[in-house]
């Protein structure tokens, strides 16, 4: 692979090539000036020598690596920095990781290319980016994101890599300028260069400063995967010994002087402004209250102490102006959805001629299927701190992407980019919530609360959100009405898919069946509605991935074939879905009919960034007819698993949580606003209804995958296709009502 | 004036009684370990241990924490060695963001103090958290491990 010197040094963005080059090595073009000026800075300022952006290494042979992406429990952190140690050739106990501060030289463009490479058009989840204006220059700037599952496969793998490839050649190109050696004649191990003819050695610490000042090679050699050390093997993770004793700092333990609290209530319908708050006066001689304010989206209070401050937000009367959202209702917004699908369709994806296959098709199989709107409820509830220090407004908060949060901070504060600080923290849980980019609305508008209030107030804010608050003022995962229609052969497989949906997808190949169908037509209707959208945890494929693997499992149903041999008969046999789907189907010793104990199994596929999990579920009714899940069998081919341990835990949260959404999740609406307040109505699985979860990672040297959503989509469908054979098909989420 | 003992030191604050205790654990005396998630006892973020008992801080008032013996996580973790729950909890890489595990943790605590070899159903039974990231398989194993050490 050649690797221009500027690509490398500057970022890695431009490795590659198609749409990226007009976004990402854009991107890294105009970053230049400012990546350079920030690599000075770093050199003069801290203990040792840069290597290059990212890569540090101190005169102990400590190897500092500044690590774009936020923490939110992914353990991405850890997988950069097992990627770098290994093609620098360090030992992992030389390794410390950072967190890059929120600037544009950190930029990370690249995060966009693994959808870039994977779809050629359009870029997949990377659209609902390109729709939201992304592409404008000054947004991507602030692309210092953490989301798509994007870390380990744009920056580690493509970026980062080979930054530390690189840096090896250089090292060693140091050291055979100062033995007058040929570079061949060099080893590294553990962070140290060695000439074996004369046992010279030489730590990386000692030869950084010669080798930064020479030109980085076009070309590197990587290591053969079957020299790793530290790639595949089961790392600690770095963030858990502090997670353990608690001293990771979240935004919500923000502590600077003379802190004041805010809380903030909401006004009652999406788009509703505040007409007047009618106590005021009364509120303001409550115990510890110093404001009152109305800002955008909500009411509120800052007071001492944050109980008094939501205590006394809560008190507050208010009227809010009359506004057409009071009329919506989840009713109202599925017989709009149900209108749109029946009229005029725009098609996403088509193959074959589905009319034609239509007019001829024996046995036809139809089935409409619903998920409703769900919020991100992050066990952390969303909160900013804002305050004034040495002439500079500060904020502390967790959050996805950094930048664009210090960006919007200081666009609402009116204040320049380098008038503001960003303190970016621990995040108690993401999900797609602390991003800054949402499908139709601005998730940031809780930072924008802060800022507001730190401005209007004068003080120093710690802006907390109630769980109320936060459930009722989310960027929603879209509701989605879809209806399905297909016609088997005699032989019962499927002769065409016709399948139409509410909304346009971030991503085209959420809707489209992962399966060989000879006539195939996946079409949408519709606009966004008024309950406000965005990213959660897998965007589309939680919606698709259970439409598409229902009515797969409703087509063998029809059929009368077993679901998994009639989704194998489909696919490929060397597709990856077909090898995740027989590997847990050994795992979890298959079976199509339910046992004695009335324990049925469901299976589904589904394939989503860049990574193919199958899943079984395992699942009885009690004799109230109340679902419980007994286990999960989940077989991942996420490519090469730079971190197994890590892959495991993350799918087995996402099935988790993916479980919670099908069982419990759902968020109703009336009157314009979210009915459901707190975890008593938007119910999560707790232990004793957590089925026993067994992850395999399967052995792989495909391309890296994403795996911090990829768990979620099957669970849904598994879980209702197990339903299936004990009686009635679930074809609306959630299962509980 | 309510009069706290919290991790074997006293505190004297001046707050109203109802305040719920977690908040003046972590705004008052500064032990931000103890996290909030729902504030109706709902999630168990907020668990700390009064006399000995897990009790949900955000739905306890600090009038009726007067004079007990308040442990929070920050007892845990004060000392040089990490407690042999915590251990555990390192071992079995339990948190994942990581927020609701000083509750998990001590509701975890409170099992094993009254219970050295919980059953899988006692576990069921006691630890009823909510973890958003699914920490569920971990947080299981980890106090299998610590049973029996504690
Ligand atoms: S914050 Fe107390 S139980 Fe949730
Ligand atoms: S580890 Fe994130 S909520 Fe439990």
């Amino acid at each position: 692979m050649g690797i221009t010197r500027r690509g490398l040094l500057l970022s890695g963005a431009a490795v590659g090539g198609g749409l990226l080059l007009g976004v990402a090595g854009l991107g890294a073009h105009l970053a230049t000036h400012n990546r350079l000026e920030h690599q000075r800075k770093s050199q003069s300022g801290s203990k040792g020598q840069s290597l290059s952006l990212w890569i540090r290494i101190t005169p102990d042979n400590e190897v500092v690596l500044l690590v774009p992406h936020t923490e939110m429990g992914q353990g991405s952190q850890t997988g950069l920095g097992q990627i770098v140690a290994e093609e620098l050739d360090v030992d992992w106990e030389q390794m410390r990781i950072e967190l890059a501060p929120a600037e544009v030289a950190f930029a990370n463009g690249a995060a966009l290319e693994p959808f870039i490479r994977e779809q050629v058009s359009p870029p997949g989840w990377a659209e609902g980016m390109f729709q939201n204006g992304i592409h404008r220059i000054a947004d991507l700037m602030s692309l210092q994101m953490t989301g798509g599952s994007t870390a380990i496969r744009g920056t580690g793998w493509l970026s980062m890599r080979a930054a530390a490839a690189a840096g090896r050649a250089m090292l060693m190109q140091a050291a055979a300028n100062e033995w007058s050696v040929d570079v061949q004649s060099l080893s590294t191990a553990g962070g140290i260069v060695e000439h074996q003819d004369s046992g010279r050695k030489k730590s990386y610490g000692d030869l950084v400063a010669a080798a930064s000042k020479l030109d980085a090679p076009t070309e590197v050699d990587f290591k053969d995967i079957t020299q790793y050390r530290i790639i595949g093997q089961a790392i600690p993770r770095i963030d858990v010994e502090s997670k353990v004793k608690t001293q990771a700092i979240y935004g919500i333990d923000a502590d600077v002087p003379d802190m004041k609290y805010a809380a903030v209530a909401p006004i009652g319908a999406f788009g509703v402004e505040i007409d007047s708050i009618d106590n005021d006066d009364e509120i303001l001689k409550r115990r510890g209250v110093s404001g009152v304010y109305s800002i955008d989206k909500g009411v509120a209070v800052v007071a001492d102490n944050p109980w008094r401050a939501e205590q006394a937000v809560r008190a507050l009367k208010y009227s809010a102006k009359a506004h057409d959202n009071k009329a919506v209702s989840s009713e109202s917004l599925e017989a709009d959805q149900r209108a749109a699908l029946a009229g005029e369709l725009s098609t996403l994806f088509e193959k074959g001629d589905v009319g034609l296959a239509m007019a001829d098709a024996g046995n036809q199989v139809n089935a409409e299927y619903f998920v409703p709107y769900l919020a991100h409820a992050t066990m952390e509830p969303m909160n900013a701190t804002v305050w004034q220090q040495d002439g500079k407004m500060h904020v502390q908060c967790g959050v996805q992407n950094p930048l664009m949060a210090r960006k919007k901070a200081a666009k609402v504060a009116s204040l320049d980019l380098d008038d503001v600080v960003l303190h970016p923290c621990t995040m108690g849980g993401g999900f797609g919530r602390r991003v800054g980019v949402g499908i139709t609305n601005d998730p940031l508008d809780w930072l924008q609360q802060a800022v507001q209030l730190h401005q209007e107030s004068g003080e120093a804010v710690k802006m907390t959100w109630s769980r109320e608050m936060d459930m009722r003022t989310d960027v929603y995962r879209p509701m989605v009405l879809a209806q399905f229609r297909a016609g088997l052969e005699n032989d019962g497989m499927p002769r065409f898919w016709d399948s139409r949906h509410y909304l346009a997808t971030q991503d085209v190949a959420a809707p489209a069946p992962p399966y060989r169908i000879e006539h195939v037509k996946v079409r949408h209707a519709g606009e966004p509605q008024v309950v406000p959208t965005g990213f959660w945890r897998s965007v589309d494929f939680s919606q698709h991935g259970f439409f598409v693997e229902s009515f797969i499992d409703e087509l063998a149903h029809a059929a009368s074939e077993d679901p998994l041999t009639y989704r194998l008969k489909l696919l490929g046999v060397n597709s990856s879905e077909a090898r995740a789907l027989r590997a847990v189907a050994e795992m979890a010793a298959w079976r199509s009919e339910a046992d004695a104990q009335g324990r049925a199994m469901g299976v589904s596929v589904v394939h989503s960034f860049g990574t193919t999990v199958a899943q079984v579920a395992e699942v009885s009714r009690d004799a109230s007819g109340m679902p419980k899940v007994h286990r999960v069998w989940a077989a991942v081919d996420c490519g090469l698993a730079i971190n197994p341990q890590s892959i495991q835990a993350q799918v087995a949260g996402g099935i988790h949580f993916g479980l919670s959404a099908a069982l419990y999740g759902k968020c109703d609406i009336q009157g314009g606003a979210v009915v459901q307040s707190n975890y008593h109505d938007y119910r999560m699985v707790k232990l004793a209804d957590a089925p026993r979860v067994e992850v395999k990672v399967l052995a792989s040297d495909g391309e890296i995958g994403g795996i911090g959503e990829v768990g979620v989509p099957p669970i849904a469908p598994a879980v209702c296709n197990a339903l299936a054979l004990l009686g009635e098909r679930q074809r609306r989420l959630p299962i509980v009502v | 004036m309510v009069l706290l003992s919290v991790n074997g030191e006293s505190h004297q604050i001046d707050v109203e009684p109802e305040m719920p205790l977690l908040w003046a654990l972590r705004e008052e005396l500064g032990l931000r370990g103890t996290k909030f998630g729902c504030g109706i006892a709902q999630c168990g973020a907020c668990t700390v241990h009064v006399d000995g008992q897990a009790v949900r801080s955000c739905s306890f008032p600090v009038a009726a924490a007067q004079g007990k013996d308040i442990r929070t996580i920050e007892s845990l973790s004060a000392a040089d060695t990490p407690h042999q729950l915590q251990e555990a909890w390192i071992k079995h890489q339990v948190p994942q963001c990581g927020y609701c595990q000083s509750g998990m943790q001590m509701a975890a605590l409170a099992l094993l103090q009254q219970n050295q070899n919980p059953s899988d159903e006692d576990i069921d039974i006691a630890m009823t958290n909510i973890c958003r990231c699914g920490s569920y398989d971990a947080v299981r194993a980890a106090i299998k491990d610590a049973a029996g050490s504690i």
